[in-house]
């Protein structure tokens, strides 16, 4: 499909139009009423809201009038050659680790390796719950349908609304009480359909019981940098009591996507959040993050790197929601800019006036390297209880004259000693990943956004 | 080997520097001292190249293969890489750098500049650990960034750590000595001597005596206002000690 030139005006128009179609497929599928009904919610919310724009206070420095401005379609003609097949499974699926891949929005059995969890009641995966949504959806609709009870539909975000109407491939994992997942979960999302301008509306529920432990790495990867798609992934995560989740989104889009992410977490008392945000493209990213803390004592740490460059856009909206007492939440958000790439964060701290003794902080550190580059930044904390403790900071600059001058002092070439320390910013974020697999995937997936320095 | 004429030297319109002259042999250990303000790191950093100054008359030459080569001409890295080394007096912390992977940047530079083959990483990790040892320095170090979370006595140790690891033919330690507790000075003052042979020589800048009862120098030059009042041998040091500055700089 060829994309024609559309005026920006119609732009928003031309994407509703397409919703009809878009959703024509959807109407011959053979779900129960829920689901129908959940996606009817969403598109009702959608058309409500449409394709967000720069009036809007959320989206101020975002423009997606380019998502807008394309036609796409559900689902791709184009497959992997055997070849990427190959290399997909050595570059992103550890053979240790449980994988769950989906090609251009469709899930891969072969790609995938859920059959070989041992199966519920053989040690040591017993409690483990890994399957695609449409089969717990089958298996266990009480449980799918009670996580999104959770939210008021009246609330979501155009983009949430967007991918309940649309949402045909996802995830649901499931962590019973007292287990500890030693294995890594991933989940990984692969974009390969030259010409095609898919758009994907992937859904994730990650849910732990009372005292488990999981890990879980969500992957979105495009292979062809020329290639136009729009990705609005969806991922909510609940935390019971005591829980511990390690979850990481690491994104290396196509240098054309639209990557408009959610990733929703609910989090209930002595619960920790141990999440990770990677950002190494798309021409437009938009993730949303955002934590409800429901339960004292609970922790939310926050952590996120992006490093881009060319005219690629990348915006993080984190939004920390402490509704009771006595939590704690820590972001540190680091960003990497060369060329004429633009970053956003806007990190949103909420403090319920009954969460006393709440603990948060947050940070966000931005390197410039381009001569074009440019960020807004820009904390927004609300405080309504007056026994807190919360603090926000950010930066924005170039590289130390004093740390360069050191190098060059030992002998190494500015030019060196320019990467060196470059590496240096995102190394000291990215070995908050304990994990050594998760940390060198990430190290992988944002190494050519650095190559750049040497060109 | 080493020669400074004539040096003047300014930041932001100030002269700091007014008219230095030094002539360092191999095998030598010269020190530099006086008061506060007297000019006595912008030596130091000027020899290094640090790009805050301004040099407007004079020039340094170094001897390199028998051949005379303008300092002034140079990149840091290049004078560095020539065996220029300075120990500097506040040392950078480098968050997310770690040790090793800086001091193998800069061994491997050295190499590259000198045509030898770079070391292996196991190879160059075996030969840190030595020169660690040298310093007494803990060989956790070897993984932390550098300087992150040193002590103020570490961070003077590790620039002694890695000046023995680049082996320089000229080394200017800038006020080495200070925040340095009795064991320490020890410690640094005995990895220096061991680094000294016939080849190299040194510019020991120090504001007080201590740091030369261990490490002898064969001349001592007392800088005041910029320019060198008096220079002799290493019972000048003494003399400064008791008397002060105040009798040189009233001449």
């Amino acid at each position: 499909m060829t994309d024609t030139m559309i005026a920006p005006t119609e732009k928003n128009s031309l994407f509703m139009e397409q919703l009809d179609t878009l959703t024509g497929p959807l109407k011959g599928e053979k779900s129960p009423g829920w689901v129908a009904q959940l996606r009817e919610e969403g598109l009702t919310r959608f058309r409500k809201l449409g394709i967000p724009t720069v009036k809007d206070e959320e989206w101020k420095y975002t423009n997606l009038s380019a998502v807008a401005g394309h036609r796409y379609t559900l689902s791709a003609k184009s497959a992997l050659s055997p070849a990427q097949r190959k290399d997909i499974l050595k570059r992103y699926c550890g053979k240790a680790d449980v994988n769950i891949v989906f090609v251009n929005g469709a899930f891969d059995k072969e790609l995938s390796n859920l059959g070989k969890i041992p199966p519920q009641g053989s040690l040591p995966a017993v409690g483990i719950e890994v399957s695609t949504l449409q089969e717990a959806a089958k298996n266990d609709p009480a449980a799918v349908q009670e996580i999104w009870a959770h939210y008021d539909p009246q609330k979501d975000s155009a983009f949430v609304a967007l991918n309940k109407a649309l949402t045909q491939e996802g995830v649901y994992i499931h962590i019973k009480d007292k287990i500890i997942a030693n294995q890594l979960i991933c989940i990984l999302h692969v974009t390969e359909a030259p010409g095609e301008q898919i758009a994907t509306f992937p859904h994730a529920f990650i849910r732990l019981g009372k005292s488990s432990e999981a890990s879980v790495l969500e992957t979105h990867v495009g292979l062809n940098d020329e290639n136009i798609y729009l990705a609005d992934p969806l991922t909510d995560v609940f935390l019971e009591e005591n829980a511990t989740l390690h979850y990481v989104k690491a994104q290396k889009e196509s240098l054309k996507a639209y990557h408009v992410g959610t990733t929703r977490v609910w989090q209930k008392r002595d619960s920790t959040f141990n999440g990770f945000s990677l950002v190494a493209g798309a021409l437009i990213t938009r993730n949303n993050l955002d934590v409800v803390i429901n339960g004292e004592g609970a922790a939310a740490f926050l952590n996120g790197l992006y490093s881009v460059y060319k005219n690629q856009h990348v915006d993080n909206h984190t939004s920390v929601d402490h509704r009771v007492p006595k939590a704690t939440s820590n972001q540190l958000y680091k960003g990497v800019l060369n060329d004429a790439a633009r970053a956003v964060f806007n990190g949103k701290i909420f403090v319920q006036p009954i969460a006393q003794q709440t603990n948060s902080y947050q940070l966000n550190k931005n390197l410039l390297l381009g001569k074009d580059c440019q960020v807004d930044t820009k904390p927004q904390l609300e405080i309504f209880a007056d026994d807190v403790k919360c603090t926000h900071g950010a930066t924005i600059g170039q590289l130390n004259e004093d740390e360069i001058f050191y190098l060059q002092a030992r002998g190494v070439p500015r030019k060196i000693a320019t990467r060196i320390l470059t590496q240096g910013f995102v190394d000291d974020i990215l070995n908050r990943l304990t994990r050594d697999s998760v940390r060198e995937q990430a190290a992988r997936m944002v190494a050519p956004s650095l190559e750049v320095l040497e060109g | 080997m080493f020669e400074i004429k004539n040096l003047h030297v300014k930041i932001n319109d100030t002269e700091i520097l007014r008219g230095i002259d030094l002539k360092v042999n191999a095998g030598e250990v010269h020190a530099i001292m006086g008061p506060n303000g007297s000019g006595k790191s912008t030596l130091a950093k000027v020899i290094a190249g640090h790009p805050d100054y301004e040099v407007t008359e004079g020039e340094i030459l170094y001897e390199v293969n028998f051949k005379k080569i303008n300092v002034l001409e140079m990149e840091p890295e290049e004078r560095a890489q020539e065996g220029i080394f300075l120990a500097f007096q506040y040392p950078v912390e480098i968050p997310g750098v770690g040790m090793s992977a800086f001091l193998r940047a800069a061994f491997n530079a050295l190499c590259r500049h000198q045509g030898a083959e770079e070391m292996d990483p196991m190879d160059f990790d075996v030969f840190l650990r030595k020169k660690m040892k040298l310093l007494a320095m803990d060989e956790k170090f070897i993984n932390r960034p550098v300087n992150v979370d040193f002590s103020g006595g570490e961070k003077k140790r590790n620039e002694i750590m890695q000046m023995a690891v680049l082996n320089p033919r000229f080394a200017v330690l800038d006020e080495t000595d200070s925040g340095l507790d009795i064991d320490s000075m020890r410690i640094v003052a005995d990895g220096v001597n061991k680094l000294k042979n016939k080849n190299n020589a040194m510019l020991v800048i120090t504001h007080y005596q201590r740091l030369l009862n261990y490490v002898i120098p064969d001349f001592v030059h007392i800088l005041v206002d910029g320019k060198i009042v008096k220079s002799s041998g290493k019972e000048l040091a003494l003399e400064v000690e008791d008397q002060g500055y105040d009798w040189l700089s009233k001449k």
